[in-house]
């Protein structure tokens, strides 16, 4: 089943640690950390979920969103390309990669209803469009993007413990307010997530890990990663993001 | 150092021809020497962006790369339209069937259906089903490989409860399982249409020439036989399922009396009704009719009708001189019908985004066991999410401290 993940271009373009997270030339002259970063991209994922629920597309395609946008940024700096458009833009193209076409005039409506309040960046559907193509350039064109909700069915299936799906379920969702998706197979961020639910709902489930011969170690890495986001990202306070988002460059 | 892109690295040529949603021009890769095919995309009217058929085929080629899979060379954005340049390709297999002046011995037609196969086979490990196999399709390069190409309809799956649309290739290709209307079709029906070009290349001219999806349907049951429950279980099941009266199936022989055993032996195999049971890509490819006598013609050493016209063909070289008329069956068109019993007559414009599955948008497509057990996605806001105190934090993360210690010694 994953054979099609081993042979995919994003199984060939999966990143390490030090490329992904870091903070572009451009990026440090107008002051922005590695925080500020990992904030402005926990923001805006939680942007395209927010605009994903209003134009009703699926999960996948959301996933595949976020996927695109922090493939876009461990390349492209922020001064470059605004993440206000460049989110909403990344929707807009994962969901006719994943052949389910949101009108461009419906997203354009709900951004500028979500985003009333914050002044400043009122994006028109040209926008959007000019965004599509410069986005498509940026990611070079590759568009499949592999998920671990499909393993995560099977493996849960194969150790017998479907009756925690939920929660399992939502873990891989916050797994994309992470960079993970860009450093790891996607059966791997599966098994991180297995593993915390487990560990959550005191699932002995020792035996099968081994058996499944994969490195523990990656495993326990992945589910450190999304833990540290319970810990510490769960809740940002507004100011934070606002403090980060400042540093951007402003449109007149 | 990063390979340059875009408008400057191509000097335009002649108009190759042109397709439903782009121009296609012959071209000269400054960085290469080769020659090569720009396919300038057009700009949909209604301020969609990138036209999604388009993207389709990007988004799969950049997956594929196999001698008998056209190469998608480079994309570039220019003026507002995308331009995709492939590697140019002499000819078709559209055009060596029609030139009556070729004779395709059982050597050449081997040698055409191992390349079609292997580029199919390609496709199927990768899980990209093409969707829109037919011989203008399988284009010709200079040096004789055939290459699938036209990926515009094509798309992944192997996604398990995904809905396709039934409405994909040109009829006279199409597998029963899809005029019957299957929405969960796999990999066998490009092995289907696969198996019409075999046919058709042993014919020279299209072996199942449906003017309905009715009587496409006819067509195949008096070739082969209406089909028994036994032989084919599921039929019965499908959303289009009609009864047809019962035909006997005539010897394939009497079909294609010039035939080997071993070839007639791959053909029914590959025509197989059920889709189960019908051969695969792969294990056609290592059918014996491929290591008998005779061996397949080095690609190379395959006649190939005279190069493309330069410049865009007249309506009047549409309809081949003499010989019967192999032009594909209202392939454009037929996309259309994306309505059930929709008319193909009954829409004026040719809309290639037809073939786009409307049954897989619902917010439950994700979902892959039934809608009601999971949710499509545990939103943030609305419970489940796992919720962690204090005390489980540290427990958690000590326990991961630990395990983590434990395994690196
Ligand atoms: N790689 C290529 N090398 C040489 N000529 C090509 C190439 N690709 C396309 N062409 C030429 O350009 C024409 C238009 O091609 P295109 O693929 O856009 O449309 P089509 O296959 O004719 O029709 P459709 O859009 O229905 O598939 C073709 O008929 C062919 O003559
Ligand atoms: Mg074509």
């Amino acid at each position: 089943m994953a054979a099609n993940f081993w042979a995919s271009s994003h199984c060939k373009k999966l990143l390490d640690a030090d490329e992904v997270g870091h903070v572009l030339p451009a990026d440090q002259e107008r002051g922005l950390t590695p925080e500020d970063v990992k904030l402005i991209k926990i923001h805006l994922s939680t942007y395209i979920k927010l605009l994903a629920q209003n134009t009703k597309v699926r999960q996948r395609v959301v996933a595949t969103a976020i996927a695109y946008f922090r493939r876009v940024y461990t390349r492209k700096s922020f001064s470059e390309f605004d993440p206000r458009l460049v989110a909403p833009t990344c929707l807009y193209l994962a969901s006719k990669a994943e052949e389910s076409t949101v009108q461009a005039k419906l997203l354009v409506f709900y951004m500028k209803k979500i985003l009333s309040e914050e002044k400043g960046f009122r994006y028109e559907i040209k926008d959007v469009l000019e965004m599509e193509m410069r986005l498509l350039e940026a990611l070079d064109f590759y568009l499949v993007i592999y998920h671990p909700y499909r393993p995560l069915i099977q493996l849960l299936q194969d150790a017998g413990l479907t009756d925690i799906i939920q929660t399992v379920w939502s873990i891989v969702n916050d797994s994309y307010r992470t960079d993970l998706i860009l450093m790891y197979p996607p059966f791997m961020i599966a098994l991180g997530c297995i593993y915390i639910a487990c560990v959550i709902k005191d699932k002995e489930t020792r035996g099968w890990f081994e058996e499944l011969r994969v490195d523990m170690y990656v495993i326990k890495n992945i589910a450190m990663e999304i833990l540290d986001f319970y810990e510490n990202y769960r809740n940002i306070p507004e100011e934070r993001i606002n403090a980060a988002m400042a540093k951007l460059p402003q449109r007149s | 150092m990063g390979k340059s892109s875009g408008e400057g690295r191509y000097i335009k040529g002649t108009s190759l021809g042109e397709g439903t949603y782009g121009i296609v021009f012959k071209a000269t890769d400054r960085q290469t020497g080769r020659t090569v095919a720009v396919k300038k995309i057009r700009l949909g009217k209604y301020k969609e962006g990138v036209n999604v058929t388009a993207l389709r085929e990007i988004k799969l080629l950049k997956e594929l790369r196999d001698p008998n899979i056209i190469e998608l060379i480079d994309v570039y954005p220019h003026k507002r339209n995308l331009h995709l340049v492939f590697e140019f390709m002499e000819s078709d297999l559209e055009a060596v069937i029609r030139d009556r002046n070729i004779v395709l011995s059982a050597g050449d037609i081997k040698s055409y259906m191992q390349m079609t196969l292997k580029g199919l086979a390609h496709c199927h490990k990768k899980w990209v089903l093409h969707r829109d196999m037919k011989p203008n399709n399988l284009l010709i390069a200079a040096d004789g490989q055939l290459k699938l190409a036209d990926f515009g309809l094509a798309r992944i799956f192997g996604s398990p409860d995904r809905r396709f649309t039934h409405q994909v290739f040109a009829r006279w290709y199409r597998a029963p399982e899809l005029l019957f209307g299957s929405k969960q079709y796999g990999a066998g029906v490009d092995v289907w249409a696969a198996a019409c070009i075999f046919a058709e290349l042993m014919l020279r001219r299209p072996f199942l020439q449906g003017s309905s999806d009715i009587d496409q349907l006819g067509k195949i049951f008096a070739a082969f036989g209406t089909p028994r429950e036994s032989q084919w279980p599921d039929m019965t099941a499908l959303p289009d399922y009609v009864e047809y009266q019962f035909c006997p199936a005539p010897p394939l022989r009497s079909l294609f009396p010039m035939a080997t055993e071993d070839c007639l032996d791959l053909l029914s195999r590959m025509f197989a009704f059920d889709p189960n049971v019908r051969i695969t890509s792969q294990q056609a490819l290592e059918h014996r009719y491929f290591s008998s006598e005779p061996a397949p013609t080095k690609p190379y050493l395959l006649r190939r009708p005279p190069p493309r016209p330069e410049g865009p063909p007249k309506p009047s070289e549409l309809i081949s001189p003499g010989g019967p008329v192999v032009l594909s069956p209202m392939s454009k068109a037929v996309r259309l019908s994306a309505m059930p019993g929709g008319d193909v007559h009954s829409f004026g414009r040719v809309d290639r985004e037809a073939g786009k599955e409307p049954g897989s948008a619902g917010p439950q497509g994700e979902t892959p066991f039934t809608a009601s057990r999971i949710p499509m996605s545990i939103d943030a806001t609305q419970l489940i999410r796992p919720t962690l105190n204090s005390a489980d934090r540290s427990h958690l993360k000590r326990k991961l401290d630990m395990d983590l210690l434990s395994n690196q010694d």
